[in-house]
């Protein structure tokens, strides 16, 4: 038993030595995993507008009048935004949002009524989840344009009146410059992980079919599981080396923050990895040739990333249909996941359902390559 | 003292049962059918050849003997052991016809790939290549790219990946197709040698004339086994007489000679023409080509003629 396990070891080592050799020999590998991402990074780093609604808003309602009810009915009748219930008090609000209960915060202090039957100015607050940049930029637009209008209701019931009783002060959190570029960075690395990843593996057994090796290897002893996991390694260093240079030229050329763990980051983006790799391993032994594994690789990863992983289009804006069919796509765990590291700080004990749903993806898609890899030539 | 008499049995029996075994292989690939119940035993140490033209079925013939293709039918055994089964693999080599190592390793990075695919611990691999590349002659290329050997010295690579652990039966698939006349007088002297160290060799060949240097030969066509035998009792029992036929317009001799029954089978043999003919028709055929100003001249039937008439006649 200790024998098969080294034995078994032994021809993992050699699959994976070899293909290391194959992908330092092949420039365009390493232009593929570490140079194209980075450019794409660079190119594609600015935001883009995207219109959204449905914005969960929490409520912190301490006064609890007649008007304070109408300012949040005011708020949310158009149905951008969507109230998701109470919350206590100001302090709870930023755990609403580390759960993402809401991405923005209603604040409506004590003495709101007295204060505007008094004909004072009064402030009420709108805490916004920064992270999501493009949320909070048109949250911020379109609250401030309910909250006037609102405003203005108000001032035209009083006789006379011309000043706006109601301002809103705004506060960011988590990202309080607004830069999209913190938020589209953690998406385009995650979409750009994931695309490469897929081809970089799909190729590769396609590859020993085109060449005629696989004749020879499956004539050998090598088994197919160790086949796989021999080529899942090597590039697995590569898909990690790409993850942390994506991340680190995010920092360096978009001022991307790091406030989570180095940990944290590198198991994210680990299973994420293994997943992808897995899917293009999955690819290529169905395809068994190198144009349309690429194309099914590209397909598989590429509009799926880009479209369904939240990193462009909020999931929660999504058709419910689509809402569903994301939950199976990895880029959505890791955008998810890179974001809470990256701009929040989350640890594992707020990461793990995503690594989760991610490390399931991992074993079920490398299950079913091993599976459908067929130990015959015809 | 034996534990597992039922098993010290199976022992018995896969130990006497032939190093090759092909019972009845059939598969086809939509509309060819590329092995036709195809049925042939290999004894252990024995070098036998695979003949046929090209198309006959003897790649499919060596995968389904070494376990790489699903059969429709029949029955593959190796050393008494289901051609697929795992434990066969380490006991087999193979060479494929085609090119089958990785192109962008070098010679010895294909060699050591093979031996840690293989297990081989570092002293036993160092010993075997090193015996290998001397009687490979590869020993200088150690460092080469494999895309950029020629064609005989890639040959010789993928022979010697085939037998770095020492396989107890080798299959070679058309080892010699495209190798110049020295490698390959050469590469047929390796193959003796290993089979008088008691290795069973089955070696594919287009070339007819590489028949006469096996133990035993089978002749292979659309699938099936047309003949075999040892090489001399095959052209002992040849029915038919070989001739050249000499002088006469080209075209017009073939012509005639295309329109005769009793030629069984007519190839070019440098200027003239190479022809096989049934027993006793000989005359006939040169009163017929008199007109023309052709003339037969006998020769001695070799495995070409005996294998071309048998085929001519197969397919007819
Ligand atoms: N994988 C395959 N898919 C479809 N057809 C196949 C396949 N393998 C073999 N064939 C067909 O089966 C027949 C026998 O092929 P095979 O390669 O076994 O012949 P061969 O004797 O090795 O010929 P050659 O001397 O050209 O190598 C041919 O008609 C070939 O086209
Ligand atoms: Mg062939």
């Amino acid at each position: 038993m200790k024998g098969r396990i080294r034995r078994s070891l032994v021809r993992i080592y050699a699959m994976a030595a070899k293909e290391g050799r194959h992908i330092v020999r092949d420039p365009r590998t390493l232009y593929m995993s570490l140079g194209m991402p980075v450019l794409l990074l660079f190119l594609f780093g600015y935001g883009v507008a995207f219109d959204i609604d449905r914005i969960p808003l929490a409520v912190v309602d301490q006064d609890r009048t007649e008007s304070s009810r109408a300012l949040v009915h005011a708020l949310t009748a158009s149905r951008e935004l969507v109230s998701v219930g109470e919350l206590p008090d100001p302090a709870a609000v930023l755990g609403a949002f580390r759960q993402e209960r809401a991405v923005a915060a209603l604040v409506v202090d004590e003495g709101y009524e007295r204060a505007l039957l008094a004909r004072e100015v009064v402030p009420v607050q709108l805490l916004v989840d920064g992270a999501d940049a493009l949320v909070a930029n048109q949250l911020l637009a379109k609250a401030d344009a309910l909250v006037r209008a609102e405003s203005q209701r108000l001032a035209s019931a009083e006789v006379g009146e011309t000043t706006p009783p109601v301002r809103v002060k705004v506060w960011t959190r988590y990202n309080p410059d607004g830069r999209s570029a913190f938020y589209m960075v953690p998406g385009l690395a995650a979409y750009l992980l994931a695309i490469t990843a897929v081809l970089l593996t799909a190729l590769t057994i396609a590859g020993e079919w085109e060449r005629g090796s696989m004749e020879q290897l499956f004539a050998s002893p090598i088994g197919r599981l160790e086949i796989v996991l021999g080529k899942l390694l090597p590039y697995l260093g590569l898909g990690l080396l790409e993850f942390l240079l994506v991340v680190a030229f995010g920092m360096i050329a978009f001022d991307l923050p790091m406030r989570g763990s180095g940990f944290a980051l590198a198991l994210l983006g680990l299973v994420f990895l293994l997943g992808m790799l897995g899917q293009g391993l999955l690819v290529s032994v169905i395809a068994k040739n190198q144009t349309v594994a690429t194309q099914a690789g590209t397909m598989s990863s590429l509009l799926p990333s880009l479209l369904l992983s939240g990193m462009i289009f909020p999931i929660e804006n999504m058709p419910v249909v689509l809402q569903h069919f994301s939950r199976v796509i990895p880029a959505r765990y890791l955008v998810h996941g890179l974001r809470g590291v990256l701009l929040k700080g989350n640890g594992l004990d707020v990461l793990w359902p995503d690594l989760l749903a991610l490390a399931v993806f991992a074993l079920v898609v490398i299950g079913l390559a091993t599976a459908r890899f067929q130990r015959r030539l015809a | 003292m034996e534990l597992h008499p039922e098993r010290g049995e199976a022992v018995r029996e896969a130990d006497a049962a032939p190093a090759l075994s092909a019972r009845g292989l059939s598969r086809r690939f939509g509309a060819v059918t590329a092995l036709d119940g195809l049925t042939f035993e290999v004894a252990r140490g024995e070098l036998y050849g695979l003949v046929g033209p090209d198309g006959a079925g003897k790649t499919t013939a060596i995968r389904a003997l070494a376990g790489l293709i699903r059969l429709d039918g029949g029955e593959a055994r190796v050393l008494g052991l289901a051609a697929d089964d795992h434990a066969v693999r380490e006991r087999v080599g193979l060479m494929p016809q085609q090119f089958s190592l990785y192109r962008d390793l070098s010679v010895g990075e294909n060699l050591r790939f093979f031996s840690r695919v293989f297990v081989l611990p570092r002293e036993v691999y160092r010993r075997r290549a090193e015996r290998l590349l001397e009687i490979t002659r590869l020993g200088p290329f150690l460092d080469r790219r494999a895309d950029a050997l020629s064609g005989g010295m890639y040959k010789k690579l993928a022979l010697a990946c085939a037998l770095l652990h020492e396989p107890e039966v080798l299959l070679l698939d058309e080892p010699t197709n495209g190798v110049d006349p020295v490698s390959r007088r050469e590469l047929w002297a390796l193959l003796h040698e290993f089979v008088h160290g008691g290795m069973t060799v089955l070696v594919s060949t287009p070339y007819m004339d590489e028949a006469e240097r096996c133990g035993r030969v089978g002749l292979m066509n659309r699938g099936r086994l047309l003949l075999e035998g040892a090489p001399p009792a095959l052209i002992a029992g040849f029915r038919d007489e070989a001739y050249e036929v000499r002088g006469g317009e080209r075209d017009r001799v073939e012509a005639e000679l295309a329109r005769t029954a009793s030629v069984r089978a007519a190839s070019p043999a440098g200027e003239r023409l190479r022809i096989v003919v049934a027993r006793g028709a000989a005359p006939e055929l040169a009163r017929s080509l008199a007109p023309l100003g052709a003339t037969l001249a006998p020769v001695t039937p070799d495995f070409e003629d005996l294998f071309l008439s048998r085929i001519r006649e197969e397919d007819a």
